[in-house]
């Protein structure tokens, strides 16, 4: 029979952990509510900078494209079968755990992203606001480069997959572990300890990681993110450079997003049916552009710091107020079985002791 | 008569100003522009300086800390670093960050000590207080 002082014993363990997810319930909830207004103050920001970029791509006659950072897919093609481009990645996860699937969630989808080798149908379907131009960029090359020279990020999927193929392991398991040839065409940015040790693990790449600034981003560290992505993009070595986070829905549902932030291509945002009226740059449109675009992506970064702080606070509050209660509950089961072990120790007792008065007679 | 949209955001207070108006001046790295309804399409870099906004007869001043500005010929977007009514300028705040500003150029100037990026910050943040001032009615030199 169980023994009353190990059921006490846990009641009370159950008890002061109960009190630790609430305290961090609560901890929670404070901090969501100040990443949340951050987040709603910087929203009308984020979403006038899309709309401006996207009027003046669907405006930008592509031949006129002289800066760095806009170009067409031809071009970019072109480009590429003289080098050997790479893909840059940028995965904003938390630091902490308990918040949670938030960030296994983002993981998943930047797996998806970064694996992501032309012949699994396209995981996000294409809806018209979709950012994310990484797929078609990736099928554009892929097309393109039948004949020609292939890119390593190229080679090292098609080796991936053969060796997937021969030793019939699963394909997705071979390239997710420390497969080198696929991981060389592959670099990483990562924001949280949770995104930089999952990725470190697999033997990403990893160029720069950040902890310690997921729950309140500064838009300091997005400007340096930026300032390298921008740096390594106009080394030229790379093809293009995608974002993975989190965005934030409402308090009970967030959702991985991915925004590819450079390069520009034009075909991707020309709208057959708009009207084309070029515009007038202040003082000449190399300048304004190479001011903006980089500008344009510190604040898409900043944004994305921000969905992701308030996304993982919402999370963890979730998670930890369905803690609390599940713990509730078991505390209130133990209880009763407790009770009962009481009440049949306290029957035995008077049987034992009506059982000797009995047998006294 | 027709107006023309105006629409204010900065990173850290959203939607600071949208409304309709008639005529609004601003100053840029090119040089003051004036934008009447049906302006062709521009782009162009802002300076920190106050924005002026004329609806009929009156005129508002923003306070803006530089950005960048898209035209189109029903709308105005002005996507501020920083951006202030005059109501939320905190006057001892900005003459406070003025003379900081100023304290630490006047220090470049004489001994040459702190750093290029410091003294670039430091005008940044100078022109930023002034552009405040403006806003508020007080004369800054």
């Amino acid at each position: 029979m169980a023994n009353l002082q190990n059921i006490r014993r846990r009641i009370r363990s159950v008890k002061s952990i109960q009190k630790i997810t609430n305290a961090m319930d609560m901890i929670a909830r404070s901090r969501f509510n100040a990443a949340r207004d951050t987040l709603l103050s910087n929203i009308p920001y984020v979403s006038k900078t899309r709309e401006i970029i996207k009027r003046i791509m669907s405006q930008m006659n592509a031949s006129e494209a002289s800066s760095p950072f806009v170009m067409t897919r031809q071009e970019l093609i072109d480009a590429q079968s003289r080098t050997d481009g790479k893909f840059l990645f940028l995965v904003i996860a938390a630091d902490k755990g308990l918040a949670g699937a938030y960030s296994s969630n983002v993981i998943k989808e930047a797996h998806e992203t970064i694996e992501y080798d032309g012949t699994s149908p396209s995981v996000s379907a294409a809806d018209e606001d979709s950012e994310n131009f990484h797929q078609k960029i990736f099928d554009a090359l892929k097309n393109a480069g039948v004949d020609g020279e292939q890119l390593s990020a190229q080679k090292g999927f098609a080796k991936a997959g053969r060796r997937g193929s021969k030793t019939t392991a699963n394909l997705s398991v071979a390239k997710e572990y420390n497969d080198a040839d696929y991981i060389e065409g592959i670099e990483l940015i990562t924001v949280g300890r949770k995104a930089t040790s999952h990725f470190k693990q697999r033997g990403y790449n990893i160029i720069k990681s950040y902890s310690g600034i997921s729950e309140r981003p500064s838009y300091h560290y997005a400007k340096e993110i930026a300032d390298l992505i921008v740096e390594r993009f106009l080394s030229g070595e790379i093809i293009d450079v995608t974002m993975i986070y989190t965005r934030f829905n409402s308090a009970i549902s967030c959702t991985p997003d991915d925004v590819t932030l450079l390069p520009l291509i034009t075909d991707d945002y020309a709208a057959s049916d708009a009207v084309k009226e070029e515009y007038i740059y202040e003082p000449d449109v190399v300048s304004v552009l190479n001011d903006f675009l980089p500008r344009r992506i510190a604040t898409r970064i900043y944004g994305a710091m921000l969905h992701g702080a308030a996304s993982e606070l919402s999370s963890r509050m979730n998670a930890m107020s369905n803690a609390t209660d599940n713990a509730q509950e078991l505390v209130g089961k133990l209880n009763l079985y407790y009770n009962k072990v009481r009440q049949a120790g306290i029957t035995n007792e008077i049987n034992e002791i009506v059982g000797g008065a009995n047998a006294l007679e | 008569m027709a107006t023309i949209r105006l629409e204010v955001v900065s990173p850290d207070r959203g939607s600071v100003l949208s409304k309709d108006i008639d005529m609004l001046i601003v100053r840029s790295t090119a040089g003051e522009l004036g934008i009447l309804p049906r302006h062709a399409r521009l782009l162009t870099e802002l300076l920190p300086y106050p924005i002026r906004i004329k609806e009929g007869a009156s005129e508002s001043l923003v306070a803006v800390g530089g950005g960048f500005m898209e035209v189109t010929p029903e709308q105005i977007t002005i996507l501020a670093d920083s951006a202030e009514l005059p109501e939320m300028i905190d006057v001892d705040r900005a003459q406070a960050a003025r003379k900081r500003a100023e304290d630490r150029i006047n220090a470049h100037k004489s001994s040459g000590k702190e750093s290029l990026i410091d003294i670039h910050r430091a005008e940044a943040a100078l022109a930023r207080a002034k552009a405040r001032l403006l806003v508020k009615n007080i004369p800054v030199n």
